[in-house]
């Protein structure tokens, strides 16, 4: 077994500051975490310059062109470190528009020959509008890019960058790993689609699968059919955050809602708990943050059902905004339909607070001691959170019991998980 | 003998801030002062001063023969006081020429009158004690927010007092008749209706800088046309508009003060026709007719109901939820929390939640201080939870207070002290606790 640094080449998509979906976070403080371990480049389409990040080179697309591309990885000096990502709301590939062109690998290459070696990365049309070109376009850069690189392994996040792996797989023969953080079947509900299409084939191809769940395990292998042998599951660590306490601005009590307000997230759900809550408890209010495609009926069903002085929107927050949120918050509640993972819940209880989520998740395997409803059980939700708002000796339990649990993850336990894995299933000859 | 009546709608909203989630409890100022102010700087500029010198000009030159009326909300007096006095200035000067009518309307420019018939009374009283104070008039007709309108207003304006109310000349209460006349709601003895002539009205307040219309540009030689071809066939023409109109809505390019400043000497050259303020026009003319609306009109949209201000959820939980504070608020006695009260009151607010996304939302947007109309009731929402706290908090205080109060009147009884000694310490001591 070798034991000398593996390379491995990292295909990202998206970083932080990223409010809106929590494969940002998880890629940085992922392969921050795997740098004492392995040596790590990422690509991913868009830097800016300003942030350095120690021991690892990252590459942004769009600080490249074809002409000066051996420059860019030959000259430390050239390349930009690891910087901070910017994304736009409508850049956001979870909630983009897919064209309902059916999936074909022979198109795909077809297109990735159009695109040729020698095509600048055009960042302007990056975003928005044709996502399917964005990443072919990423695929066939990463691509050309990577027959000058040395390295062991290939590590893919999503569906966004497995064209790219299953690219570089074939040009290189090294192997391919795909960390899944998100499906198509998360998000839409159904298995089927050129989104679904592209993740099925991706991880026939892939050599091994890394769910950050085995929920989301189990949700491959019954509606992608790929067997659980090539899969090895690392949870998500969590960012070290300082927990505060402040006393909200009024005298009820506080159950919170964090994440996109999409299907995927249960926002109605959420909206079906607070209305069950205050029909038998009235000195609580609810608040959700974030934002998406369900903000505005979820806005007008809770004026319809005439709660506009118990549920409160903040819409788009900030870290830190959102950090004062959980301070000053009694419960947090997490209806997702299906969540891989769920990194606010991990938050909440970092937070201390007791936190009542969906078993449709996979942060509930991390968190055994939350309490935990099928999202379709709202009733249920509401009773957790009624008994949790009136008894605080309930509530101290739960949130001390999470406390716990969070001793189990790290991102530092994930690296080293990822890194053994590699070996286990001999990647690294 | 025909007359036309002028009416001008002059109105501005208090404006809230973008309050966020994070400001209640913590933020208690609700409004968009820099918003408010540089608005009512702009409008003054454009269209205030510009349009009331015009007038009276107009006024001087025609010797009482060119008579006008406005409405002014108690919304825009206020904030004419706080940041344009010279505004209010110089429509006290108009007020002076006794050729210029004003009406009566809710202070708060409100929805009151569909919510809380009491409340609606005490705007309207509030409204009029205003005017009598600045323009020494006392309103005899009225005019309710955006001409909202049905037969239970007449009639409850009647037992107040009031001797005309105006309505929009809706067409499918009208039945073909003409809104040319003057009415009267069914029920009513004494008050009667004076009917917008909205095609009229609209082709100088919409119409008028629209390259695409056929009588585009407008003259005050068509428009006179236009009236005088009226007679015979009406006795009032009733040109109902909002102030801005002029230079604001429609800009001074398009000809706007031109177009006023000709149009009374046109419109006087038929001898049968005479301005008229709404007082003077019930005077002339009798009822001819009764215009009978159980249904809430109003001047608003397409629909002419009420369906700009309370159509969807989000403004009918808003409303509903701010009229619902009505006995508390009064409950603290306090004038500060009543005006803010009054301003959250004010039916702009509503209206910039509608979410009629057809001809009529750009008219909407075009309004609205915010992006859209859910985060037009998302931070009326947080205000609302904000002043909602602040009101309960001083009416918990004056209650212990007047507890507090009551305590200390018992502690002066002797009798009973004097028999318990105990009962003087309990008395002092739950005194303390209860001012604290």
């Amino acid at each position: 077994m070798s034991q000398k640094r593996p390379k491995v080449l990292m295909l990202g998509w998206e970083f932080p500051p990223i409010i809106n979906g929590g494969l940002g976070v998880a890629c940085h403080d992922l392969s921050q975490a795997m740098t004492s371990m392995a040596s790590i480049t990422m690509v991913i389409p868009k830097t800016s310059t300003g942030f350095q990040m120690d021991n690892m080179q990252l590459i942004g697309l769009n600080m490249l062109d074809a002409a000066s591309k051996k420059n860019a990885f030959t000259d430390k000096a050239a390349t930009p470190g690891f910087e901070r990502f910017t994304i736009d709301a409508d850049l956001n590939p979870y909630s983009a528009n897919i064209s309902e062109e059916p999936f074909s690998m022979e198109k795909l290459r077809q297109r990735q020959k159009d695109i040729g070696a020698d095509t600048r990365f055009d960042l302007d049309t990056l975003y928005g509008g044709d996502v399917i070109s964005k990443v072919v376009q990423y695929a066939a850069r990463v691509a050309e890019l990577a027959k000058d690189m040395d390295f062991d392994i290939i590590h893919a996040h999503d569906w966004m960058t497995m064209l790219a792996g299953i690219f570089i797989k074939e040009a290189s023969g090294k192997p391919l790993v795909i960390h899944i953080h998100s499906l198509e079947y998360d998000r839409s509900g159904i298995a089927a689609g050129w989104v679904y299409e592209l993740e099925k084939h991706g991880m026939e191809m892939a050599d091994l699968l890394m769910p950050v769940s085995h929920y989301t395990a189990d949700v491959i292998a019954r509606y992608y059919g790929i067997s659980k042998k090539k899969m090895a599951v690392i949870h998500n660590g969590t960012s070290i955050v300082k927990p505060f306490k402040k006393s909200a601005p009024y005298a009820e009590k506080t159950v919170l809602f964090v994440g996109r307000l999409t299907r995927q997230k249960g926002p109605t759900h959420f909206l079906d708990i607070a209305s069950a809550v205050l029909a038998q408890h009235k000195d609580v209010r609810f608040v959700m943050a974030g934002v998406g495609d369900y903000f505005s009926s979820i806005i007008e069903k809770s004026a319809n059902d005439k709660l506009g002085n118990r549920f409160h929107m903040t819409g788009f927050l900030n870290t830190n905004r959102l950090r004062d949120l959980f301070a000053i918050s009694d419960v947090y509640c997490m209806p997702s339909l299906s969540e891989p993972f769920g990194l606010s819940a991990v938050e909440a209880a970092q937070f201390s607070i007791p936190c009542v989520i969906s078993k449709q998740s996979g942060v509930a395997e991390v968190l055994p001691g939350s309490l935990k409803f099928d999202f379709w059980d709202t009733r249920k939700a509401a009773d957790y959170i009624i008994n949790l708002l009136r008894d605080p000796v309930f509530a101290q339990k739960v949130s001390a019991d999470a406390v716990l649990n969070l001793n189990q993850i790290s991102w530092p336990i994930a690296a080293s998980k990822i890194i053994d894995a590699y070996r286990d299933f001999s990647l690294l000859n | 003998m025909s007359s036309v009546c002028f009416y001008f709608q002059v109105h501005q909203p208090y404006r809230l801030r973008t309050y966020s989630f994070f400001d209640i409890g913590n933020q208690h100022d609700y409004l968009d002062e820099k918003k408010n102010e540089e608005i009512m700087h702009k409008v003054a500029d454009k269209c205030y001063l510009r349009t009331n010198l015009l007038m009276l000009e107009l006024i001087r030159k025609h010797q009482g023969k060119f008579r006008i009326a406005y409405s002014i909300s108690g919304m825009a007096l206020e904030q004419f006081e706080q940041y344009r006095p010279d505004v209010l200035a110089s429509f006290i000067e108009l007020a002076e020429t006794g050729c210029v009518e004003f009406l009566a309307e809710t202070h708060a420019h409100s929805l009151s009158f569909i919510y809380s018939r009491k409340e609606f009374k005490r705007q309207v009283n509030k409204h009029a004690a205003l005017i009598k104070r600045y323009f020494n008039q006392t309103p005899r007709v009225f005019r309710n927010t955006e001409l909202i309108f049905n037969n239970d207003l007449a009639n409850y304006l009647e037992s107040m007092g009031y001797d005309g109310v105006l309505s929009e000349g809706v067409d499918r209460h009208l039945d073909a008749r003409s809104p040319d006349f003057v009415y009267q709601a069914p029920g009513a003895s004494k008050i009667k209706c004076l009917l917008k002539n909205y095609r009229l009205s609209d082709d100088i307040a919409f119409r008028f800088s629209d390259k695409g219309w056929s009588h585009y540009p407008l003259t005050a030689d068509t428009f006179k046309d236009w009236i005088h071809a009226r007679a015979g066939s009406g006795e009032v023409v009733n040109l109902f508009m909002d102030y801005e109109t002029f230079g604001e809505h429609q800009w001074e390019d398009s000809g706007i003060f031109e177009f006023l400043k000709h149009l009374p000497e046109a419109v006087l050259s038929h001898p049968d026709f005479s301005f008229n303020t709404p007082t003077e026009v019930l005077k002339l003319y009798p009822s001819r007719g009764v215009y009978d609306v159980h249904e809430f009109t109003s001047w608003a949209d397409t629909e002419r109901d009420l369906s700009a201000w309370l159509s969807n959820p989000m403004q009918q939980e808003a409303s509903r939820r701010i009229y619902s504070m009505e006995s508390q608020v009064h409950q603290t006695g306090d004038p500060e929390i009543l005006k803010i009260w009054e301003r959250l009151l004010t039916s702009d607010h509503f209206y910039y939640m509608c979410t009629k996304f057809w001809n009529d939302g750009d008219v909407h947007k075009y309004f609205s201080p915010y992006d859209s109309p859910y985060d037009a009731y998302m931070y009326f929402m947080n205000v609302y939870s904000d002043f909602e706290q602040t009101v309960k908090l001083l009416n918990t205080f004056k209650q212990r207070e007047e507890q507090a109060a009551s305590l200390q009147a018992e502690s002066s009884k002797v009798d009973r002290k004097r028999v318990f000694p105990n009962y003087a310490r309990a008395i002092s001591t739950s005194t303390a606790a209860l001012v604290s």
